[in-house]
């Protein structure tokens, strides 16, 4: 008896108290200040903190409530099950090929805001505006000049190493000069058939019209100029890697350290990297250089990138006139206002992708980018790879880092994936 | 009373399992209905249309050598996790229910793997394997551990069986110690007193007695092997050269990565029956034993 | 007596032996949480350098704690978790028990495919559920971002197991001639399964709530799924923030796990002395 009491007893009070979680779980987020509420997705993690703040702020100077989250799952994941759930975004921050994917569907025209007329890295599809670029972002090599000068001696001019030639002449002479392997590789499926690998479709007199060609199977990858000289330069890479043995199993966190406190020299990366370098005893004489090439077609001379990180807002019934108003505002406030400028650019380190925005204080590979960008040197990125290309020729990649296939095989299994593969239509 | 009457059987029915049936049914049976419709469609996942295709998908399936590939080696990665869970968790539920000092404390201690979720303890593993023991063996110059066995596609597997035998060991550890206990303590006294050693005692009085833990345990142990993620994710992420994905990994990658929401789930589906053969079999050949026991 | 002493001592040495296995074992097994927690007092660049390192290079430090616990918003997060954990867990022993008697003690057709269903639902994948699951409870019923319908969800998939569990035990551990003699005085079924089965039951419930409350404890991905607000995030949405593809700090997220991982501890240490309790009072004779 005493325990069927206990049992009827706990479950009143089970049911009470979940009732109560219940009743004060509905809708306290917004509602009290009688205001709009948006919620913003946000995908790029280094920058939640910040964006937390800012909103923060944000919410008390002009009393729109904006709530900021980041999930850890896969965008398109992630995206996938909010809209099932018919809870999405008001703004969802995403990379290029998402937008191209969901626009034209879930987002809002834009061309009518101010921010258009002042970059150049805008998406428009079919004819409207609907991607908001949020920075631009760069590849290229990494490098730590510090640790380079320790040794020769003199003060370190990328300017000079364009050619793959005298990249390997300046590498032996490290070596010579006491640091045994100035190299190191990422091999993230994502560093590699994500932005290296790329290079070889970006690099081409015409992006499109190449990878048309894969995907018709008329281009001889394995004799391709672009292809060999990029791979040449990835070996060299190898070769001189501190992980040479065990290049697979090397960690990004590692291989950062070793070039923010300069035991290597040089790594493949971008800007973003600096979120990494910068936690460990950084030195501040670093930058990013185009990848060296033996070429003279020019693209030595360049980084690869563009606008990076796009938002759009989203245009189902689920979203309010007043959200998406408010939205827009955020938007402009973002570009226009000089504390939504101080965000970007201060706050974030965001090269910015506005015209009318000045940075100075952007950190070391900002400041590159940055250069690079206002002097018209960077290759534009090819944003329609298929959403597996990644991670398929990323595994690929890694068999080749590892030195179980060779680059003919590599090109070969290359070929072979465009030939089921479709780029995102655009 | 006629308890063969259909008014005694409902009510008794509603009575104790009314609730869970109706929980059940929502949560569980109501979505895999509708996620079985949507494998005859060529969803993408956020897209509004969801266009029918038909058995599109079940062909793509087929077709998908990567998905076989990956069946098989969740099958090897089962087989061996399986037993060696299941070896090493007997034997640490004879041993803290000998009555050593501290018994309490170590079956604590075993469980304390299971405390922490799959990720989180998938990144730490991940830190072992690549920084810690790597670290032991360059000091102690030991060839076999100076560079990461997760570097290689056999050592990968290796260590995911390493963490699952780690996880699940004191799980399983649990529901040993409650079958050793359940065996009541005259049995064994008479099997002492008839000279029995420990050793006879436990193959021939404790095991068969203890049929119904061993069932469960290695229910528990298959399924959770077959459906294995999260570790898989966190401690591999597939790599090197996708040579460690494991099934349930290429069914997300396929639905979410890839964007083949419809195939991604009949690919599931697959995996969901091969899942449910081996389940049912092996309950089956226990109830058996459990019968005969 | 000579025989008794010989065996008093053969027992002695073999209890010296278990207990020096034991304690290998053990080190093995908690190996992984002594890194964490001698990692836990380190700054992150001391991390990555040497992690098996006792004290960092840059000198012992708690700050990672407070940081954690203020980025987690640690005590919001915790009742969150708490309230769901125990409301779930409740609600699972006390369904999953009561379904588990009925379909062991009638063999009608009902039952059978309940129980079968349920066996053949433990080995559905979740992702195969994920968005058919959040298409209907957001789509069709928009009940999301409550902390009932995440409790509701969290019953409904752990009965099956739950119910598993409790099936094995009232088969092996209640016998039937209890229960007859308890109908003989006169109890109904559902008196007899208060008073006689479920007691019968405190081991196996021990075992399922501590298993059950772990795995709502540590469950990620469901609540990501239904709890979208901040305000009603749980303990590992919170841990799992600190995660990106881009940036982790190793010294943050070690405090983050040991400070998910204490409650449970605690709770855990707590049940393992009842088990113990309820094996040996409960036994049947």
């Amino acid at each position: 008896m005493k325990l069927k009491k206990l049992a009827a007893v706990s479950l009143a009070a089970m049911m009470t108290l979940s009732l109560a979680a219940c009743g004060g779980s509905g809708d306290e987020g917004g509602a009290e200040s009688g205001g709009t509420a948006i919620t913003i997705f946000n995908s790029k993690m280094e920058i939640q903190d910040q964006f937390e703040e800012v909103a923060e702020k944000y919410t008390e100077a002009t009393g729109v409530d904006v709530e900021v989250y980041y999930s850890s799952d896969t965008v398109a994941a992630h995206l996938a099950t909010k809209y099932s759930s018919n809870d999405p975004y008001t703004l969802s921050m995403v990379d290029a090929k998402d937008v191209y994917n969901l626009a034209e569907e879930h987002a809002v025209d834009l061309s009518d805001q101010e921010w258009v007329s002042q970059t150049p890295y805008a998406i428009t599809i079919n004819d409207k505006v609907v991607g908001f670029p949020l920075c631009v972002e760069a590849r290229g090599l990494i490098y730590n000049a510090d640790a380079i000068e320790a040794i020769t001696g003199t003060p370190f001019d990328p300017a000079q190493y364009q050619t793959l030639d005298a990249f390997k002449g300046l590498l032996d002479q490290l070596v010579a000069g006491g640091m045994e392997s100035p190299t190191g590789v990422l091999k993230e499926d994502w560093s590699m058939a994500g932005h290296y690998l790329p290079q070889v479709y970006e690099e081409q007199a015409d992006p499109d019209a190449f990878v048309t060609g894969l995907t018709e199977g008329t281009v001889d990858l394995a004799n391709d100029p672009k292809y060999n000289s990029l791979m040449e330069t990835f070996e060299t890479l190898m070769d001189y890697n501190y992980a040479k043995d065990s290049a697979i199993s090397a960690e990004r966190e590692v291989t950062s350290q070793k070039l923010a406190e300069g035991e290597i020299a040089f790594m493949f990366g971008g800007n973003w990297d600096w979120a990494v370098l910068s936690a460990y005893d950084y030195s501040d004489n670093m930058g990013i250089m185009p990848v060296p090439q033996n070429t003279d077609d020019g693209t030595n001379t360049k980084l690869v990138g563009g606008g990076s990180k796009y938002f759009f807002i989203d245009s189902s019934e689920n979203t309010t006139d007043e959200q998406r108003q408010a939205a827009k505002d955020f938007l402009n406030w973002l570009v226009s206002d000089p504390e939504g400028n101080a965000f970007l650019t201060d706050d974030c380190q965001l090269v910015p992708a506005y015209s009318n925005i000045s940075a100075d204080n952007l950190d070391p590979l900002g400041t590159s980018v940055k250069f690079y960008a206002d002097a018209g040197n960077l290759i534009p990125n090819y944003n329609f790879l298929p959403d597996d290309h990644y991670a398929v020729l990323g595994a690929k990649m890694q068999e080749y880092l590892a030195g179980q296939i060779d680059r003919t095989q590599f090109a070969q299994d290359i070929v072979d994936y465009w030939k089921t593969a479709q780029v995102i239509p655009h | 009373m006629n308890t063969n009457s259909m008014s005694y059987k409902s009510k008794q029915y509603i009575m104790f399992a009314g609730i869970t049936t109706l929980v059940f049914v929502a949560v569980v049976i109501a979505p895999f209905i509708y996620g079985l419709y949507l494998t005859f469609t060529s969803w993408d996942g956020v897209s509004r249309d969801k266009p029918f295709v038909g058995l599109a998908n079940y062909v793509a399936t087929f077709q998908d050598s990567a998905f076989w590939a990956a069946l098989g080696r969740t099958f090897f990665y089962s087989i061996i996790a399986v037993i060696l869970v299941n070896v090493v968790a007997f034997i640490l539920a004879y041993l803290v229910t000998r009555g050593v000092k501290g018994q309490n404390f170590f079956r604590a201690g075993f469980f304390i793997p299971n405390l922490i979720g799959g990720i989180v303890l998938g990144y730490v593993w991940k830190f072992v394997f690549n920084r810690a023991l790597v670290a032991i063996g360059e000091s102690l110059s030991v060839g076999a551990l100076s560079t990461s066995w997760l570097s290689t596609p056999n050592g990968a597997m290796a260590c995911l069986i390493i963490v699952a035998v780690w996880q699940y060991a004191g799980y399983m550890m649990l529901i040993y110690v409650a079958g050793f206990m359940s065996v009541s303590n005259d049995v064994l006294e008479a099997a002492k007193i008839d000279g029995c050693t420990d050793f006879q005692t436990i193959v021939h009085i404790s095991v068969p007695l203890m049929v119904s833990s061993f069932v469960q345990c290695l229910f528990l142990t298959i399924t959770r092997c077959f459906m294995v993620y999260d570790v898989n994710l966190s401690l591999t992420k597939g790599e090197p050269f996708n040579s460690s994905v494991m099934a349930a990994m290429h069914v997300y990658n396929q639905a979410f990565t890839y964007k083949n929401y419809g195939t991604g789930q009949a690919e599931a589906l697959v995996l969901f029956i091969v899942c449910a053969v081996v389940g049912v079999l092996q309950v089956y050949i226990g109830k058996k034993a459990e019968v005969s026991a | 007596m000579d025989k008794n002493a010989k065996a008093a001592r053969n027992k002695k040495i073999r209890h010296a032996l278990m207990l020096v296995l034991l304690v290998v074992l053990f080190l093995l097994f908690i190996f992984p949480f002594i890194l964490v927690i001698i990692n836990v007092f380190k700054e992150k660049a001391d991390i990555t350098t040497d992690p098996l390192a006792l004290i960092g290079a840059h000198g012992f430090t708690l700050e990672n704690f407070p940081e954690a616990m203020e980025k987690m918003e640690f005590w919001k997060v915790f009742g969150n978790s708490a309230i769901i954990t125990i409301c779930s867990t409740i609600f699972t022993l006390l369904l999953s028990s009561m379904t588990a008697f009925v379909i062991v003690r009638n063999n009608w057709k009902l039952t059978g495919l309940l129980f079968g269903l349920m066996i053949a639902s433990m080995v559905i994948p979740f992702q195969v559920l994920m968005i058919p699951l959040v298409s209907l409870y957001g789509g069709i019923f928009g009940i999301l971002n409550h902390r009932a319908t995440l409790i509701f969800m969290h019953v409904g998939f752990s009965l099956s197991m739950a119910t598993f569990m409790f099936h094995g035990a009232i088969k092996t551990n209640v016998p039937i001639s209890l229960e007859e003699a308890a109908t003989i005085d006169g109890c109904t079924r559902w008196q007899t399964y208060w008073k006689v089965v479920f007691p019968l039951l405190k081991p196996t419930i021990a075992t399922v709530a501590i298993i059950d409350a772990m795995a709502f404890w540590n469950d990620y991905l469901l609540p990501s799924l239904v709890l979208a607000k901040k305000e009603l995030y749980t303990i590992p949405i919170a841990t799992q923030m600190f995660y990106g593809t881009f940036s982790t700090d190793l010294g943050l997220i070690m405090a983050a796990l040991l400070l998910a991982m204490l409650p449970i501890l605690i709770l855990y240490l707590f049940l393992q002395r009842f088990i113990v309790e309820g094996v040996t009072s409960g036994a049947v004779k």
